[in-house]
């Protein structure tokens, strides 16, 4: 495998073309049996898809981990006017680096999850919305399009079934918030990214006020083996909550980082030691956020007997969220990196909602004050309570998500900001 | 939950203990309304869309996993809501200190002070204590052009105005720049909202201090301001106002809520013509004519020899009515020319080439009509004449050798020997004029800031306004001397308030008939559409 | 398919870093293989098909700030893009992305030829274009290099690659360098966190940047902009 990191305890079903460029081309792709889920699902009709991928247990992988057949299910069936497919190219969760790589090496994969599923809600276009930052993704999503369109897999009449569907990339300008899916569908519109209030969703009132579906580019690549091999098949890995196989995008201090393609529910201990490498030469783990800067801290304790699964990690008191694991070992400077993960989300912030607007620059100030050593005790209990006043006030989760951190870490590395606060001295340096 | 086990086209819920039936579609903030409870909210406002981004209106629902924004959450059957749990309360006390995190607390400068939605709410249910340490976040102070003025520190980001220059307006000119806590309501750089005919709203729907008026700033404290309903006298849109007056001047004019008229919006010609209510020449009091001019006297004192100069009978009668004078007025003045053996009434009224509509709510329109009431002139038989600035048309009256009635119109295009070989000229006015000069008789009125009556819009919808200012010196309200001198012509009974006033016109003209005050109430009644009243 | 793959030409790199990973020693294939340039070789300037005329895939480094919106081919494009949504508001990034390619920048002038051009208020346009990070409000160098310093490449030592790039460029954050060519900013997180620190130069991304590598990529892009 070319691939630089790879590890024997990977179960490489959608990442198997990564490191390869041949399968870059739709020649390569379809060599590695590329366009027949496409070609099974238009003979098999679409309630037949939204079976399989429902049988199949397919959560979403952008983070919410809803279930993907479940969410198709609820297109209108009898069709009046158009539907669209939204593909959530718009990768910026911290920590999460997988649908940039699969856009990149199988860019094939992508598209052929987005007609399947596209045909399946009865859309007559996808926008895969990508993140503006990805030039170079972009390119190559865009000629795949391209290629498909050549090939007739996309457009009209696509293998000769009747069925046309349009695909179009479209290419964000740089905003954390157009990974929401309203957000997306304003921005797709030529909108602030704004989240919508829902109801109504998505299904009812999409993009261009039309039914509209939106998933992850994970997500979507899952689809095509899905459909080919079946619902069962992927059960075969995973847990029954959370079946099949996740890229665990894998950051921050350990020996090999990178994107590993694991059977949901796997150890986190062994993710970290094993496939990771563990640590450089006398250090040790001392946190973990295991999906992306949304979610909670995990202590060393909180790792052992982690499974990574949905269900797993919520039951140590985080979530998996995408499945973005950020390391940390023992030169951690919690404050630092909690003070920068809120910067982040202050400098994201829509702005719509008063908690978040106000409250991410707040908490941001306060941290940073911590940070230099002229913070206080009673600040601590003041983060603690305007995060409790950020979670569940607003549209959507940004302002939940900033609140996390903050209030988990306080819980789990309140020595650590003690000895700021009290000494002035930093525990860890990175 | 839906007991009563029927489709109705109503929902019953409880708010706090209370239940309440209100209409399917409604949202919980609008049937907490109906039971009197106003939960706090800046983004919401009735003639906007919702975007619920305030997060002040928050309510906890029964049975639902997070509170629910009321402003956007449709009542439903059974739904058992409460807006003073502790969650709730809880949860508007956490917004409102993410509110004042950045607010300048500039209270004693601000010109929203005493009516600023922030104020009230924290004031209600704030934290005592702000616990920010932080620096705060500084915007400064913008000049939208037009009429506003934006101090950015102390917006909400409610975005009301951005949505009204959007939605109503139709005239995108405001928008959000930049995002997160660096948003701030902006315009394209120095376009701004000048000549946006509409803009002016901006600055009544801002729930604080962030949108001002130029024209009232640092002019008055809002607590010093007694508020009057009114009608806007001018254009025959008849927009529902209230004027907001102190120290007997008005101050500023603000829309008042009229679904049939207005909705919730005034345009910026009518709002900013209210300064000639406060001029201080005025006619104070009833003037007699003697050789070397005019001589002051009291209503008795004018009344006796007016009354005995019109039983002399000075031949044919030709009067000029204004349609700024209320349908009262003109009514007294018909009845009394008829009383006087008829004649024709005309009046003059400024007509505009163009209408300016509100595009979002296209029937309320600045009307050709630059008057408030010709339309009641018309019912009543007036004719107009003249040219379409107001002026001209009255070469032929000026020369009238019979009785010359002028009531209201100010003359301006006419000089001192207007009316000269008239055998009989008298005169009711407001302000004094070089027309009124060889009068033989001048009576002073009140404007209809000063005093009780009706207008009947464009539409033929009779609309009441109220007393805000004080008359000068022995002004009266037109209807009352010209009522009192056609009674007593005629030996009848002459009506001694304004709503008797009022039942003079119907009898004079059907389309009016039917129509009382109490019915016209404070939202108007359409003419030819009388609601059943007992008789008499 | 590895197995049947010749080993690649290896070309001569101006630094350690080939873009991508390369320095675990681990990967064969040379720069232009990660980032596919032989599969989507030249691009048409007309924006070829439109399903991708949406996209753009260069920040031109040479920009000019009066270029007409639009003519020639990028008026072709600017058709395509047109043609591929339900109204002219959805267009509006797109167009936009087109502006600042050719411009560079997004202008005031910028804003109202677009607002013009898509039937837009010039104030919703302004709104807009200020919501998005991408767009650069005002001019920058020729070399637009953007640091991320979110946590995963933070706790890797971003902080350095930062100041770094802000010392052997001479500049201060945000700031443009005397000679034009270079504006070193902040960015978040860029999807690279597997391989800190992530940068971001105009289109391209540099991945496993550390302190050391910057002068030698910074002579690299002197050199580039000399030409």
């Amino acid at each position: 495998m070319a691939y630089p990191y790879t590890h024997e305890r990977e179960t490489r079903v959608i990442s198997r073309g990564f490191g390869e460029p041949e399968a870059r081309t739709l020649d390569g792709w379809k060599a590695l049996g590329g366009y027949q889920g496409l070609k099974k699902a238009l003979e098999m009709g679409r309630a037949e898809v939204i079976d399989v991928v429902k049988a199949s247990g397919l959560r979403g992988r952008g983070g919410a981990g809803f279930p993907t057949g479940v969410k198709w299910s609820f297109m209108p069936q009898e069709k009046q006017g158009p539907h669209y497919l939204l593909c959530n190219a718009d990768e910026s969760e911290p920590g999460t680096f997988k649908d940039r790589e699969l856009m990149r090496w199988t860019p094939h994969q992508v598209i052929e999850g987005c007609l399947i599923a596209a045909y399946a809600i009865q859309a007559e276009h996808v926008y895969i919305y990508c993140r503006g930052e990805f030039f170079e993704t972009n390119q190559v999503i865009a000629r795949a399009v391209e290629e498909a369109y050549e090939a007739g897999l996309a457009g009209e009449d696509i293998l000769g079934s009747g069925v046309t569907i349009d695909v179009t990339v479209h290419q964000g300008a740089g905003a954390y918030i157009c990974g929401e899916e309203t957000a997306l569908m304003e921005s797709v519109e030529g909108r602030r990214g704004l989240p919508r209030v829902k109801p109504p969703f998505p299904a009812a009132v999409g993009v261009f006020g039309k039914p509209s579906t939106i998933n992850n580019v994970e997500t979507l690549c899952a689809v095509p083996h899905i459909v080919v091999h079946g619902g069962e098949w992927y059960r075969q890995w995973g847990t029954d909550e959370s079946p099949g196989t996740k890229l665990f995008c894998v950051s921050g201090h350990v020996r090999r980082k990178g994107n590993f393609e694991l059977p949901m529910g796997f150890p986190l201990e062994d993710l970290l030691y094993d496939v990771c490498g563990g640590f450089e030469k006398g250090r040790k783990l001392k946190a973990v956020i295991p999906g992306g800067s949304s979610v909670p801290f995990m202590t060393a304790e909180d790792c052992k007997d982690c499974s990574l699964s949905y269900e797993g990690v919520v039951e140590k008191g985080s979530m998996l969220g995408c499945a973005s694991v950020m390391v940390m070992d023992d030169r951690t400077n919690i404050v630092k990196q909690v003070r920068r993960t809120v910067d982040f989300f202050a400098h994201e912030s829509c702005g719509q909602c008063t908690p978040c607007r106000e409250g991410t620059t707040w908490l941001s100030r306060i941290l940073l004050r911590i940070e230099r050593g002229k913070g206080t005790e009673e600040d601590l209990d003041t983060l603690v309570d305007l995060g409790r006043q950020m979670t569940g006030t607003t549209i959507c989760v940004l302002s939940d998500s900033a609140a996390a951190p903050v209030i988990s870490s306080i819980e789990k590395f309140r020595d650590d900001y003690l000895a700021l606060i009290r000494r002035g001295e930093a525990v860890g340096t990175a | 939950m839906g007991d009563n086990g029927h489709d109705s086209d109503t929902v019953t819920l409880t708010i706090d203990g209370l239940e309440v039936t209100v209409p399917k579609g409604t949202t919980i903030l609008q049937a907490a309304e109906a039971l009197g409870n106003r939960i706090p909210h800046y983004c919401y406002h009735p003639g906007l869309s919702a975007p619920a981004q305030c997060r002040l209106c928050l309510v906890e629902v029964e049975g639902a996993p997070k509170l629910a924004p009321s402003c956007v959450t449709d009542a439903q059957d059974g739904q058992v809501v409460h807006t003073e749990s502790e969650s709730a309360k809880g949860m508007r006390q956490g917004v409102l200190e993410f509110y004042l995190a950045n607010h300048p607390l500039d209270c004693p400068i601000c010109d929203q002070s005493g009516e600023c939605k922030l104020q009230d709410y924290v004031f209600e249910e704030g934290r005592k204590h702000g616990r920010s340490r932080e620096p705060k976040r500084v915007f400064g102070r913008d000049d939208f052009g037009g009429d506003v003025l934006f101090y950015g520190d102390r917006c909400v980001m409610c975005t009301r105005c951005v949505r009204f220059m959007d939605e109503m307006a139709q005239d995108p000119r405001l928008t959000v720049v930049e995002r997160g806590n660096r948003s701030i309501i902006d315009t394209f750089f120095e376009e701004g909202v000048e000549g946006s005919p509409y803009s002016g709203n901006i600055v009544d729907i801002c729930p604080v201090g962030a949108l001002v008026s130029k024209d009232f700033l640092h002019k008055a404290r809002a607590w010093d301001l007694d508020h009057t309903p009114s009608i806007c006298p001018n254009c025959s849109q008849g927009c529902n106002i209230d004027l907001h007056t102190r120290d007997n001047l008005v101050q500023r004019l603000k829309p008042r809520p009229n679904l049939d008229v207005n909705e919730y919006w005034m345009c910026d010609y009518g709002r900013h013509r209210y300064e000639w209510m406060n001029r201080g020449d005025r006619i104070e009091v009833p003037l007699v004519r003697r050789d070397d001019g005019h001589e002051a006297t009291d209503w008795p004192g004018v009344l006796e020899p007016l009354l005995e100069s019109l039983r002399e009978g000075k031949g044919p009668v030709r009067a000029v009515a204004s349609p700024f004078v209320s349908n009262e007025a003109l009514a007294a003045l018909a009845s009394l020319v008829e009383a006087l053996g008829g004649g024709e009434i005309v009046f003059r009224s400024a007509r505009a080439d163009t209408e300016i509509p509100l595009p979002g709510f296209p029937k309320l329109t600045r009307r050709h009509d630059l008057v408030p009431n010709r339309r009641g002139a018309e019912i009543l038989g007036m004719t107009r004449v003249g040219s379409d600035d107001g002026s001209s048309g009255l070469d032929e009256l000026a020369d009238h050798r019979g009785t010359l009635l002028v009531l209201g119109d100010e003359l301006a295009d006419l000089g001192p020997d207007f009316g000269a070989r008239a055998s009989l000229y008298l005169y009711l006015g407001s302000h004094p004029t070089p027309a009124a000069t060889a009068a033989d008789f001048v009576l002073p009125i009140t404007t209809h800031a000063e005093e009780e009556g009706t207008f009947t819009n464009y539409e033929g919808r009779v609309q009441r306004f109220w007393p805000a200012l004080q008359g000068p010196g022995a002004a009266r309200p037109a209807w009352l001397p010209l009522s009192l001198l056609a009674a007593r012509m005629e030996g009848t009974r002459s009506p001694s308030r304004v709503d008797e006033a009022f039942l003079r016109a119907g009898e004079l003209a059907p389309e009016f008939r039917g129509l009382a005050y109490e019915s016209i109430g404070t939202r108007g009644a359409l003419v030819n559409e009388p609601a059943v009243l007992p008789e008499g | 398919m590895s197995e049947t793959r010749k080993p690649p030409e290896r070309e001569s790199i101006p630094f350690r870093n080939p873009g991508w990973a390369g320095n675990t020693g681990e990967f064969e294939l040379s720069e232009r293989e990660v980032r596919g340039d032989d599969y989507v070789g030249t691009r048409p300037a007309d924006g070829g098909h439109p399903s991708r005329a949406t996209s753009y895939p260069y920040m031109l480094e040479k920009k000019d700030p009066s270029a007409p919106l639009f003519s020639g081919s990028y008026r072709e494009r600017y058709e395509k893009i047109l043609t591929r949504y339900p109204d002219t508001r959805a267009a509006l990034l797109p167009v936009l992305n087109l502006a600042q390619e050719l411009r560079g920048h997004i202008s005031q002038e910028t804003m109202t030829e677009v607002g013009a051009l898509l039937d837009l208020s010039d104030a919703y346009v302004r709104g807009v274009t200020t919501f998005y990070t991408m767009y650069n409000k005002r001019p920058v160098g020729r070399f637009l290099i953007q640091v991320c310093t979110n946590v995963s490449c933070n706790l890797c030592g971003a902080d350095d690659v930062l100041e770094a790039f802000l010392e052997h460029t001479g500049t201060e954050l945000g700031g443009t360098s005397t000679d034009g060519l270079f504006t070193v900013m902040e960015v978040e997180c860029l999807a690279a966190c597997g391989f800190p620190t992530a940068v971001q130069i105009n289109s391209r991304y540099y991945e496993s940047i550390e302190p050391g590598d910057v002068p030698a990529l910074l002579k690299h892009l002197r050199e580039q902009g000399a030409e």
